[in-house]
């Protein structure tokens, strides 16, 4: 079966820094494939050149048979890639549900926006709560919970998720998580940036291990959880 | 020690185009090229520290032709009102110029970039608008009604720097030495600032504003001192205006004045040292050639300007040289 | 002061008015600076366009106002729009992009001003656009032209308001302003909105300055003085703000309007601007601003 994503070759970056030096990768449907790896290596801008964001310098990228290597970001959003990125950006003036309902701007996602729009409630009440108060006085975990719960208005076929636990405390961490592992049940294919490797590495179809640039080790969770010194060598855990 | 090297070579490029103005005059009979010259002189110096204010400070103030004019009326008034001699007349002027200056630095440097522009050019018109609108006579000579600053007409015979008495008819040389000698000290203290600890300083505050800070450069201090002491030899070269063309009016407030400045800039190239020398030069040269085309004139600077930003942001001097900034 | 109350309301009136024609110069400005964070120096040349070409279609043309006034909007438009493709466009990337799109836009204000210079002379010309005869309460002569400028001006912020708040359009400009990268992973097409938003200033650019030289008359450098006021007041308001960018025009007319009448036409521009530097020096990121952002 082919990937549903698959990535060859990329080399990008900014500028004369080019922060990726041949990345390949294979995302099948359905699975779920964390990224992990130290700080500043490379994760997000790898999750940012894919949806478009970061020009690519070299290589192919390729998403549901098309090729997605030279679009703009809005036109890789209508092939069905969803990026909740880093640090959430949500639009800080509009309230909760504006900013749900942004997430539903293309046409084909705005004519299920009703229907998107309960599910995304159920899935996290504490947004149908908060749904008219200004995101910018929004808590840290309900931020996240928003940026999440805007990506799923748009539906696609990939959910990119950057970080979702970055700066929650535990708790709220797992709670974040409970909805991610919620998302995998159902079926959806997520490509996950994760810092914290033990979290992710049993529930994980695949690992990629992000080192300077390059993947250093790729595979099924299971077997990072066999290697302890890789652990050690590139996370320090 | 590339800041060194940087010196010498600046220096050494100082010294060969000095020595070129020297020359000028004994090279050519013609009295046109020379008050040009003169002429471009004025618009270097106005131009190389509002470079320093624009590239290096990066002081986004578009009152520099206000600043001008400050220094060009003032020299004027005292010469009219007080009949001072024109020497001290033009350092008092600087001086004024200078605390000019620094009351608009204070009310505008602590805000943000684009506001700042509108602020100084804001200012720039309504200093117009008082001087044109003003038409109370303060005083009454027989050439008629003389409103405070003098109106729409303007101010003449306030002073004279003494050349038409020693060299006669050829008066303007002596100007234009002086006008070239007002350049190598602009000039010079441009260089010193960009090459020097205060350019670094800058820098930093540019590429890494919070740590510059935490190592104690306060951007508004050094902002507003760079603000003050370009303005000394912006207002310099308004009072040499004055004295050479013997003659200040509102002109000097025309946006046509502020475009071809302005364009200067930007084709020479913001933020290197030898870029508005060389924008003020091409930019007389163009203006030469398009002298015949009367309203063309301004659509040509309009264009100018911004092909040259849109297409050339660095300017000419950013192309070789290794601009100093970005 | 001792001031009898017809002269009052004459100087609501007039401070109204004047307020009304800033504040649909100062939306345009505001929303082309909440969202690509331009400031726009060719939008007084715009207006004066615009004025230009209600005049061109109503005397030369024999055609009706509306007409004048449309083919006014649709020509500063399309200005707007060339302005975004030739010069915005080409140097979004660039980190540099506030300062010299304002420098270049400065150029282009200049070209197109001296292009009205060349087309229709250097001599004031009356605004065909006016209408004539005044509602006289007692003592109170209210143009109808001021009226009308009152009313278009309402009619005209109600409707951008409907647009931003309930527009597919409007929510990707206000999308867009908050956060162009969070924008462009919705879906929205930036720089198509940018460019929308661009050719929708240079209308409302038109629209202004056909009222701005309704009451003062047509010359092609008339777009200065109102647009630096225009600008003013968007920094007073806080770059970005609408809503804020509004009551501070009006605000700033009534302001006006009150100083010309006890100090004359002389001063008002010098006493506005140390008002506003006042008031800036007491909050730097104006009355109602916080980030440059389109706000509500």
């Amino acid at each position: 079966m082919t990937a549903l994503l698959s990535l060859s070759g990329i080399v990008c970056g900014y500028g004369a820094n080019q922060v990726l030096r041949g990345i390949s990768l294979e995302v099948a449907e359905g699975s779920l494939t964390a990224i992990i790896g130290p700080n500043g290596h490379g994760k997000t801008t790898l999750l940012r050149t894919i949806s478009g964001l970061v020009p690519l310098t070299e290589g192919t990228m390729h998403f549901a048979g098309q090729s997605i290597g030279r679009k703009r970001p809005d036109e890789i959003v209508a092939a069905g890639v969803v990026h909740v990125p880093q640090g959430d950006l949500l639009f800080p003036e509009m309230t909760v549900l504006d900013n749900l309902q942004m997430g539903a701007y293309l046409p084909e996602a705005a004519k299920q926006m009703r229907i998107r729009l309960e599910e995304v409630f159920t899935l996290l009440p504490k947004l149908r709560e908060r749904r008219n108060q200004i995101a910018s006085t929004l808590s840290g975990g309900e931020r996240r919970m928003v940026g999440i719960g805007r990506g799923l208005m748009a539906g696609g076929k990939l959910l990119m998720l950057d970080e979702p636990s970055l700066g929650l405390a535990p708790i709220l961490i797992d709670q974040i998580y409970e909805v991610v592992w919620q998302l995998t049940r159902t079926g959806r294919t997520i490509l996950l940036v994760e810092e914290n490797a033990v979290r992710v590495a049993d529930r994980a179809t695949q690992i990629a291990l992000l080192d300077n640039g390059t993947f250093a080790w790729t595979g099924a969770g299971a077997e990072l959880m066999a290697r302890p010194k890789i652990l050690e060598t590139y996370l320090g855990a | 020690m590339k800041n060194l090297t940087g010196i010498r070579r600046d220096l050494a490029i100082g010294a060969v185009l000095t020595a070129l103005a020297i020359a000028l005059p004994f090279l050519t009979g013609t009295r046109y090229i020379v008050t040009q010259t003169t002429l471009f002189f004025i618009w270097a110096i106005v131009v190389t520290q509002w470079n320093l204010v624009l590239g290096i400070g990066g002081i986004f103030s578009l009152a520099q032709m206000a600043l001008f004019a400050v220094g060009a009326y003032a020299t004027a008034m005292l010469g009219y009102y007080f009949h001072m001699p024109m020497v001290p007349a033009m350092l008092l002027a600087a001086l004024a110029t200078v605390l000019v200056s620094v009351l608009i630095g204070l009310a505008c440097l602590r805000l943000r970039g684009p506001y700042v522009a509108l602020l100084t050019l804001a200012v720039a018109q309504v200093l117009f608008l008082l001087i044109t609108n003003d038409t109370d006579c303060f005083t009454n000579p027989e050439s008629g009604c003389m409103p405070l600053f003098a109106g729409v007409r303007g101010f003449t015979r306030f002073g004279d720097l003494g050349f038409r008495a020693i060299l006669k008819s050829k008066f303007y040389i002596g100007h234009y030495y002086v006008g070239l000698f007002l350049l190598v000290l602009a000039t010079a203290f441009a260089i010193a600032i960009i090459r020097g600890p205060a350019g670094l300083a800058f820098q930093a505050l540019r590429d890494n504003p919070g740590y510059a800070v935490s190592r104690g450069i306060s951007r508004f201090k050094y902002q507003l001192w760079l603000f003050g002491l370009s303005a000394f030899f912006t207002g310099l070269a308004g009072a040499f205006y004055a004295v050479n063309f013997a003659a200040v009016g509102p002109i000097v407030f025309s946006i046509s004045v502020l475009l071809f400045l302005l364009s200067m800039i930007v084709v020479g190239g913001i933020g290197t040292v030898w870029g508005p020398l060389l924008g003020a030069a091409l930019l007389m040269l163009a203006d030469e050639a398009m002298r015949e085309a009367g309203d063309w004139r301004d659509i040509g600077l309009g264009l100018i300007l911004a092909g040259f930003v849109v297409l050339l942001p660095r300017g000419l001097a950013g192309l070789r040289f290794r601009s100093f900034r970005r | 002061m001792d001031v009898p109350v017809d002269v009052w309301v004459q100087i609501i009136a007039s401070g109204l008015t004047l307020g009304a024609m800033y504040a649909v110069a100062a939306i345009g400005l505001a929303l082309v600076y909440g969202s690509l964070n331009m400031l726009n120096m060719a939008h007084g040349a715009l207006m004066a366009l615009g004025g230009y070409i209600c005049f061109y279609t109503m005397t030369r043309l024999g055609m009706p106002a509306l007409v004048g006034v449309a083919a006014a909007m649709v020509v500063c438009g399309a200005v707007g729009l060339a302005i975004y493709l030739a010069a915005a466009q080409p140097m979004l990337r660039s980190a540099n992009f506030e300062t010299q799109i304002f420098i270049a836009t400065i150029g282009i204000g200049a070209i197109l001003e001296n292009v009205i210079l060349r087309a229709f002379g250097p001599q004031p010309q009356p605004q065909s656009l006016n209408l004539t005869g005044a509602l006289v309460i007692g003592n109170v002569h209210i143009p109808n032209q001021n009226l009308l400028i009152l009313a278009v001006a309402l009619g005209l912020m109600v409707v951008l308001s409907l647009l931003l708040r309930h527009t597919r359009l409007g929510r990707a400009i206000r999308a867009t302003a908050q956060n162009r990268e969070a924008a462009q992973l919705m879906g929205v097409r930036v720089s198509l909105v940018y460019a929308q938003v661009l050719a929708l200033s240079g209308a409302l650019a038109a629209i202004s300055g056909i009222m701005v030289s309704s009451l003062s008359g047509l010359l092609p450098n008339m777009g200065g003085d109102p647009m630096l006021k225009a600008f003013i007041i968007c920094v007073v308001a806080g770059l970005g703000n609408v809503y804020g960018t509004v009551a501070t025009a009006i605000v700033l007319g009534l302001l006006e309007a009150w100083i010309q009448y006890v100090l004359g036409v002389r001063y008002s521009f010098a006493l506005l601007l140390l008002l506003v530097i006042v008031v800036l020096i007491w909050r730097p990121y104006g009355l109602f601003g916080r980030k440059q952002v389109v706000r509500l």
